[in-house]
């Protein structure tokens, strides 16, 4: 349970900050006077004025309180003595200039204390009486500063103390546990009365471990080898292989692309050029060090430092320091570029939020002004090199110097200069100021110090996170002294302590939880589970999950048979005309203007480190599989990848194969034949408009015979790839106008299907813009009335209405342009626009429908879905397909 | 049974009801789509539910004007202000983001309107002829002066933690009246505001309440909410794959208890079907008779402010009107043209839609809220670099002291309440915090905001934490 009073004080704060105007004094030494006060006035202290202190101050103003307000502590007298941020409370013996008084007297409506409600008058009088008589007040003690005070606490914190191994403690199901963590975990359930859930079935363990360590899924070839392998270590080899296969550095790398806030853009800049060019190759970086099971310890430092380790001339690591270049720009503020490289290296590496530091000391980590512009110090002795061929990266500059605070964040008031070294508090008595250069490899080395009791408990966490679905510890990048102790620390703990002590290697890392019974079991909870542990504190269970989006997007990709499966390169555009087919972890990662799609399925911001990602289930998500352009073309793909003999059993049984690796059912056979065989002669509606060509043929009546232009460029309809066409010559149609043929034959003809019946006006101008030649002609057919207009625009323009036509469903009107009698410099602009009148009687209130002539233009209508490419996209939109057991 | 605790303890009943009942959720989603109300009152999380209190007001349009408008040049004349431009405050200037120098006149005028004679802005000319609907709150106070927080607690009550939105939680208590539309719209033209969605974020409460954003600086549907139209699958087939879907879901889920994860999912993709067919009807504008369009006048504030009058008429619940992508009230400088260009855009359209409520009997049961974040300073900004190029001629953000108006509703029009400072730089008059206004919101949709909670991890969870005071001067 959280402590409340933390919340109820946090607005309260900026009014004990306030200005104090009454008289200064010194701290009063307070041991000494302790043994002079009266009796009757220690009495009355006890009785009246320690109660309330406790009751209604020590929330906020105590040494126990879970954040200080104002700088205020009142443990003891001469902390009273001294008073907070603002000042003294008041000057022993003169109650008349009291601040504390004000405060409790609640006149200042800036300045009332406790501020939920004001204490009794009786109450006022006694502190009144207190600070007449000269706040005797009997409790000892040295005034302590706040920042002492947490870090005091913080010397207790959980995470701040080396993380230790733990034995085997003992459980009464022997046969369960295979691992260290799973005697762990089980002891805890029996504790708790509860059991583990039974181990999941092949079919999902296989699938699970494809997702979690690749993020692809199996193909049924692959999940037909697993459960045919039926040697005693089938499991742990299919865990060893896919630790070796080159998806697997590919789906960790964009875990840790997460925590490095990566992106291919700057965000907004003055610049034109938005473009990190080489940021792939940090990217292809962290697939290859992964890939390579580099140390951890070795993989941070490269990412901080990698200019400093290198030998003369090797330039193979140099792009790790992508790490801390690609991030947003900030208009190229320094400062805020500087803040943006802390906070990803600590919130990254050690769940530290150093960058609260920057303005004021933090308010509940052992984090000071001092030890944000000690880092600051470091960035800014490192200045930023742009090779060729590399992502930016940072070198030390000539002259490194240390930076001074700059008062309440405000780089134009500045105080004291700070060394450059490493936190304080984590530094033990001493922070030495940095030797070398910026000092950014000592920063490193800090950070992988095996001593560092929070690097690879965070590493941990983060990998539990991506395995569980959720970190032991649940504010995954704030390890401060805000974050609860997990309930399965000891689990942790171990884990990071084997993680420092067997080389900080990260597959051995995932290899030994994957192995795990833990991680093993089912997913779904028992009754009495759901009762006990609704939230699955005791881990009596595994969770279920979505696939991200990465998954989502490279399964649908995989099992319609379009994945490109190229490893590391430049990155690619995934929305768009031109979408790529590869890995989604390749996705052109524009910071200032990501696709809608990215946030719909809860991407990474790319905006600042994300400590973790939520899994949001909307509407807009549904409506992206359902119809999104994406999801259909890998739908269409699927069906034509998976053709069937003419058999739909057979069919079916494939699809089933493809998508899910296992055989369908007898009744989703049955689902599926009813689904494929139902028959619907409904077809899309792609608008009333049609583009083409033809004649006017009937002397009584004239009537158009149309036919359809066979091209579109992308912006016009013509006869053929060429201009002009060899059959079809200048006949075209464009979203504004067109250019007749070249006979007679061959008028350009835009063509509109009456939705509905009612009566119609044409409204428009056609216009021959060219001052050459004779001009065109335009006339409108209806195919009920025959011609209704018919105009000569030449080297000018003609209005184009006409008055009230009645039309049925299916009625055409079309709109004909020859070219008289050639066709030179007869480009033509006609559009119109059909509106609706309302017939006698109705609602005046309703607006008229219309229809534009340039709105309405459009390509050709993308093809439908088959039956059965129907079916593949419900099979790929199924829970089953998304949500990983 | 508040409506808080009767949702609280849904997922299981509900399931035990289904099991009653020998029905699937995939059957559920159809009934309600047919319209059957004794199918509908089973399972769906976004069916209407009663408040604690009987109350006229429904829906909420909140104009949100971010970036903070200025007090002092819209609601809250401040004669002394005028009268001492260019002077020192005696007492130093309250800390705000940026440094700040001397007074600053309001470069409008005000003028008294209506049987209230409340004075307002000559930016506002078309808000000022609805005032005595307006009750207008002139001593609101935040935490601190930056946006990213006040925005969260404007939104969410919290300006750290992740909580719910407003429009989530009142969603979460109500429901909506429209099934076939998101309950929960946020309009933003041009993209996102400023910490994007997480303004309008469902944090721990089901995900099915959070907004839906829509881009209103489109005007095609299928450009106004993604992937809103399929142009190669005909609607009974794609009904057809839906009812498929539920049944492989239905079938899918008996195997697997106790996971509202996957029955949200199942959700999702009926709510996605029916959007398409209502959503596509209720955001064209253009089906609105001239005269109609000519009230709001032109510009996309008009156009989205209708397209939330239509919405809010459709029964959707919650609609959130953010002014533009990222903070366009933020006027740091020159704010004698930016203000005066801001509220040009959207002040005939504000005054029409109050009107425009009015005659078609729903204002009474809609709440508008409009107002910023914070408000700004009297005191004008002083240079600094990168921040106001050098100009002085514009105002930094005020959490001291700002202004918000709500209307309609079941609130008390043509009423002032509270007052800042001789010079508007601080609330000091019946101050109400960003809780207490929340606390009145909650009141006027018919919630005790103290029993409106949500249990999560273990605690109950409210929108005004343990804050937050109801303003009753304010309820009509």
């Amino acid at each position: 349970m959280l402590l409340r009073a933390d919340q109820f004080c946090s607005t309260l704060v900026l009014l004990w900050a306030l200005p104090w105007v009454g008289p200064q004094v010194g701290i009063a030494p307070t041991t000494a006077e302790a043994a002079e006060i009266p009796p009757e006035q220690v009495e009355f202290f006890e009785k009246k004025i320690r109660p309330v202190l406790v009751e209604h101050c020590y929330a906020c103003h105590s040494a126990e309180a879970a954040e200080i307000e104002g700088g205020l502590l009142l443990d003891n007298a001469a902390a009273m003595r001294k008073g907070g941020d603002s000042g003294p409370l008041f000057v022993p013996g003169e109650p008349a200039t009291s601040r504390l008084l004000t405060a409790m007297r609640y006149d200042d409506e800036t300045l009332q204390m406790p501020p939920d409600e004001k204490l009794p008058d009786q109450v006022l009088a006694d502190f009144r009486q207190w600070v007449e008589w000269g706040a005797p007040d009997p409790r000892t003690g040295a005034a302590l500063a706040p920042a002492d005070v947490i870090a005091a606490r913080a010397a207790n914190h959980w995470a701040f103390r080396p993380p230790q191994t733990a034995e085997r403690p003992p459980v009464r199901q022997q046969t369960w546990p295979v691992t260290d963590i799973d005697y762990l975990v089980l002891a805890r359930m029996e504790a708790a009365g509860l059991t583990p859930a039974p181990q999941a079935d092949r079919y999902v363990l296989g699938r699970r471990l494809y997702f979690d360590l690749t993020g692809l899924p199996p193909t049924m070839a692959q999940v037909s080898a697993f459960l045919a392998d039926d040697r005693a270590e089938a499991y742990t080899r299919l865990v060893d292989q896919l630790l070796d296969s080159q998806q697997f550095g590919e789906r960790w790398a964009r875990h840790w692309l997460d925590v490095a806030r990566f992106a291919d853009t700057k965000g907004y800049v003055f610049t034109a050029d938005r473009n990190y060019p080489h940021a792939y190759k940090y990217r292809d970086w962290v697939i290859s060090a992964i890939n390579q099971d580099m140390p951890y310890d070795q993989f941070l430092k490269w990412q901080l430092a990698a200019d400093k380790l290198s030998s003369e001339g090797d330039r193979s690591q140099l792009a790790a320091m992508g790490f801390l270049t690609l991030g947003r720009r900030f208009i190229n503020n320094q400062h805020d570029i500087i803040d943006d490289r802390i906070d990803v290296v600590f919130r990254g590496t050690m769940g530290l939020t150093v960058g609260c530091a920057r303005c004021h000391d933090h308010k509940y980590d052992p984090l000071s002004m001092s030890d944000y512009y000690a880092m600051y110090g470091v960035f800014q002795s490192s200045r930023e090199q742009q090779d060729d061929d590399l992502p930016l990266r940072l070198v030390d500059k000539d002259r490194p110097a240390n930076a001074r605070i700059f008062l309440r964040g405000n780089p134009a008031n500045r105080g004291d200069p700070v060394p450059r070294r490493y936190l304080s508090f984590f530094a033990g008595k001493q922070a030495e100021p940095f030797q070398q250069g910026s000092g950014r490899l000592e920063l490193a080395e800090a950070i992988v110090d095996p001593r560092n009791p929070l690097t690879a408990r965070v590493l941990v966490n983060r990998v539990w996170g991506h395995l569980f679905g959720r970190g032991l510890v649940r504010t995954a990048s704030d390890f401060g002294m805000r974050s609860e102790p997990p309930v399965q620390q000891d689990v942790l703990d171990h884990l990071a302590a084997t993680f420092m002590r067997d080389g900080w290697s990260l597959k051995r890392l995932i290899r030994g939880i994957v192995l795990s019974s833990v991680y093993r079991q089912q997913s779904t909870a028992s009754d009495a589970a759901m009762q006990a542990d609704p939230d699955n504190e005791l881990l009596s269970h595994t969770r279920r999950r979505r696939l991200d989006f990465e998954a989502m997007r490279d399964a649908w990709l995989a099992v319609s048979g379009q994945l490109d499966g190229a490893v590391g390169g430049e990155s690619a555009r995934i929305a768009g005309e031109t979408p790529s087919r590869r890995r989604t972890l390749y996705a052109f990662i524009d910071r200032q203007n990501l696709p809608g799609v990215f946030r719909t399925f809860d991407f990474a911001s790319p905006d600042t480190h994300t400590p973790q990602r939520l899994q949001t289930t909307v509407p807009q998500q549904a409506l992206f599989l359902m119809n999104n352009r994406f999801s259909l073309d890998a739908a269409v793909a699927l069906a034509q990848q998976v053709p069937g003999d003419g058999d739909p059993h057979r069919r079916i049984k494939d699809f089933y194969a493809a998508i899910f690796a296992r055989a369908p059912s007898e009744e989703e056979l049955a689902l599926g034949r009813q689904f494929v065989a139902a028959r619907s002669s409904e077809s899309v509606d792609h608008g009333p408009w049609q583009f083409g060509y033809g004649h006017i043929e009937g002397a009584e009546r004239a009537a158009v015979v149309f036919h359809r232009l066979p091209h579109f460029t992308g912006d016009t309809w013509q006869g053929g790839p060429e201009r002009p066409d060899p059959k079809l010559g200048w006949a075209l149609v464009t979203a504004a106008g067109g250019h007749p043929g070249n006979d007679q034959d061959h008028a350009a003809i835009r063509r509109w299907v009456a939705p509905r019946a009612g009566i119609i006006t044409v409204a428009g101008k056609l216009k021959h813009p060219s001052d050459q030649g004779d001009g065109v002609r335009g006339r409108v057919i209806s195919s009920r009335q025959g011609a209704v207009g018919e105009w000569t625009a030449a080297n000018r323009s003609v209005d184009t209405s006409v008055a009230s036509l009645n039309v049925q469903p299916g009625d055409c009107v079309d709109f004909v342009v020859d070219c008289r009698t050639g066709p030179n410099h007869d480009s033509f602009q006609w559009q119109v626009t059909i509106a609706a009148m309302a017939p006698p009687g109705a609602d005046g209130e309703a607006a008229p429908e219309m229809w534009r002539s340039e709105a309405g233009f459009r390509g050709p209508a993308p093809p439908g879905l088959t039956a059965w490419a129907r079916y593949a996209q419900t099979l790929m939109m199924t829970n089953e397909f998304i949500m990983l057991d | 049974m508040s409506a808080a605790s009767a949702f609280a303890s849904a997922p299981l009943s509900r399931r035990a009801l289904l099991a009653r009942s020998g029905m699937g959720l995939g059957a559920l989603a159809l009934g309600d789509l047919l319209g059957g109300p004794g199918q509908a009152a089973v399972g769906n999380p976004l069916l209407p539910k009663e408040p604690h209190f009987p109350v006229k007001a429904k829906h909420v349009i909140h104009l949100f004007m971010n970036g903070g408008p200025s007090q002092v040049d819209t609601f809250d004349p401040k004669p002394e202000l005028q009268k001492r431009g260019g002077e020192e405050l005696p007492d130093g200037n309250l800390k705000t983001e940026r440094p700040t120098g001397a007074l600053y006149p309001s470069p409008y005028k005000f003028q008294k309107f209506g049987e209230s004679g409340i004075e307002v802005s000559e930016i506002f000319p078309h808000v000022a002829e609805c005032v005595d609907e307006l009750a207008i709150i002139r001593s609101m106070h935040a935490d601190v002066p930056n946006h990213e927080p006040s925005l969260m607690l404007m939104n969410c009550g919290d300006a750290r933690l992740i909580r719910p939105s407003v429009g989530s939680w009142l969603t979460y208590g109500l429901g909506t009246e429209n099934q076939n539309l998101p309950a929960f719209v946020a309009m933003c033209p041009g993209g996102y505001p400023i910490q994007e969605s997480q303004n309008w974020q469902a944090g721990f409460l089901p995900g099915i309440y959070q907004g839906t954003h829509v881009d209103t600086k489109h005007r095609q549907i299928e450009q106004l909410i993604e992937n809103i139209k399929n142009d190669r699958i005909p609607r009974s087939q794609q009904r057809a794959q839906l009812d498929l879907l539920a049944t492989l879901n239905q079938q899918h889920l008996e195997a697997r208890q106790h996971d509202v994860q996957l029955e949200a999912r199942i959700q999702s993709f009926e709510l996605a079907y029916r959007m398409q067919a209502e959503a596509s009807e209720a955001f064209d504008v253009a089906r609105e008779p001239q005269h109609i369009l000519d009230m709001y006048g032109p510009g996309t504030q008009a156009r989205q402010i209708l397209m939330a009058r239509r919405l809010v008429e459709r029964g959707v619940r919650y609609v959130q009107v953010w002014h533009g992508a990222g903070q366009p009230w933020d006027s740091h400088d020159d704010i004698e043209v930016n203000h005066r260009r801001l509220a040009k855009q959207c002040d005939q359209a504000i005054g029409a839609l109050i009107k425009d409520l009015r005659q078609r009997g729903l204002l009474d049961e809609t709440l508008i809220l409009w107002g910023g974040e914070f408000g700004r300073t009297p005191v004008v900004e002083m240079p600094k670099k990168g921040s106001n190029q050098g100009k002085i001629n514009g105002r930094d953000h005020n959490h001291w002291g700002f202004t918000v108006w709500m209307a309609g509703g079941g609130v008390r029009g043509g009423t002032v309440y509270g007052a800042t400072d001789e010079f508007g730089f601080k609330a000091v008059e019946d101050r109400v915090h960003v809780h207490d206004l929340h606390a009145t919101l909650m009141r006027l949709m018919g919630f005790d905001h103290e029993r409106f909670t949500y249990r999560y991890a273990g605690r109950d969870f409210r929108l005004t934490d343990v804050h937050g005071k109801v303003i009753d001067a304010l309820i009509a």
